[in-house]
């Protein structure tokens, strides 16, 4: 991928490569956010997972206080805490038995470690490429500070032209005018 | 005195251009929000599919409906749970036309702005030669 790019970039305007920038900043702090919700996802996952297993430790019949409000609570007895109903997402619950419960919450948090290792390995390569591109967009500044002074001051097209006649700061097309 | 009038004439027509192409980006921009919407919400239902899947057939499914939990077959949650990921399927491979058709507008009017400023160049090298 960078060696087909690499030729592609000769070709490219300041412009052009200052929007791919622009573009590769804006994927960096997508990326950035899509890992924030995978870790704020996990610890939910996690808390549910404990809460549950916490509740399979309770015997039938234990008294609680249960949440109506935030700062309302009425008493009540446990029930029943083999079954549990599990959001699966898109308004659907399943009732499960309390390990069905308990596996679900690790197959999830499996999968959000799995997809967040491929996110941090493609977030380990971006602030390179963005580094690279950085750097390429200050060299074609540069250069075209030099063209302009050669144009300027033409004896300094002839020092240049001797010292490195086939440089890649200077072709000889661009002296043509 | 003609050439002033042309070039005149080819900034406005600049400035058109240069409408309709902000515009043009804006409904790419539009695109894409809606794009991302539809993209969550398919990845969520494929993974309630491949829950769904993974539960024996005498399971007990509830919909959410409102504040009330309805119970459901799960052969009839499965069928409604495929049949919006084929609706939203369809509407993003919809989405993805009317981008695409998008795009060749914007970069059709992106040269037609860069002829366009070329002739202003050129009319202006001219005049300052004169």
């Amino acid at each position: 991928m960078a060696s087909s790019k690499g030729g592609g970039m000769e070709k490219m305007s300041v412009e052009q490569l200052k929007a791919i920038k622009e573009q590769t900043d804006l994927e960096v702090n997508l990326l950035q956010d899509s890992l924030n919700n995978i870790r704020t996802a996990t610890s939910r996952l996690e808390s549910a997972s404990t809460a549950l297993h916490d509740l399979s430790l309770r015997p039938q019949g234990a008294k609680m206080l249960v949440p109506l409000t935030a700062s309302l609570y009425v008493p009540g007895t446990l029930d029943d805490a083999r079954k549990v109903l599990v959001d699966i997402g898109t308004g659907y619950f399943v009732e499960k038995t309390m390990d069905e419960g308990k596996d679900y919450c690790e197959r999830k948090i499996n999968l959000l470690k799995s997809n967040f290792d491929q996110l941090i390995e493609v977030r380990l390569e971006l602030p390179n490429l963005k580094h690279c591109m950085s750097w390429y967009i200050g060299f074609k500044q540069l250069r075209h500070v030099v063209q302009a002074i050669s144009r300027m001051e033409r004896p300094i097209k002839y020092n240049y032209k001797s010292n490195r006649s086939k440089g890649m700061f200077l072709h000889p097309h661009n002296y043509t005018n | 005195m003609g050439s002033a009038a042309a070039l005149r004439e080819l900034q406005r027509e600049l400035e058109t251009k240069a409408n309709d192409l902000s515009k043009l980006q804006k409904d790419i921009g539009k695109n894409h929000q809606v794009r991302k919407k539809y993209t969550i919400q398919l990845g969520e239902n494929e993974l309630v599919l491949k829950e769904l899947g993974l539960l024996n057939e005498g399971a007990n499914v509830y919909k959410l409906i409102g504040p009330v939990l309805v119970k459901q077959d799960l052969a009839e949650a499965n069928a409604n749970v495929r049949k919006r990921i084929e609706y939203i399927s369809a509407e993003l491979k919809r989405l993805d036309a009317t981008l695409q058709d998008l795009e060749e507008k914007q970069n059709s009017k992106k040269e037609a702005i860069f002829k366009v400023q070329q002739r202003i160049q050129s009319l202006q090298a001219g005049k300052a030669k004169a």
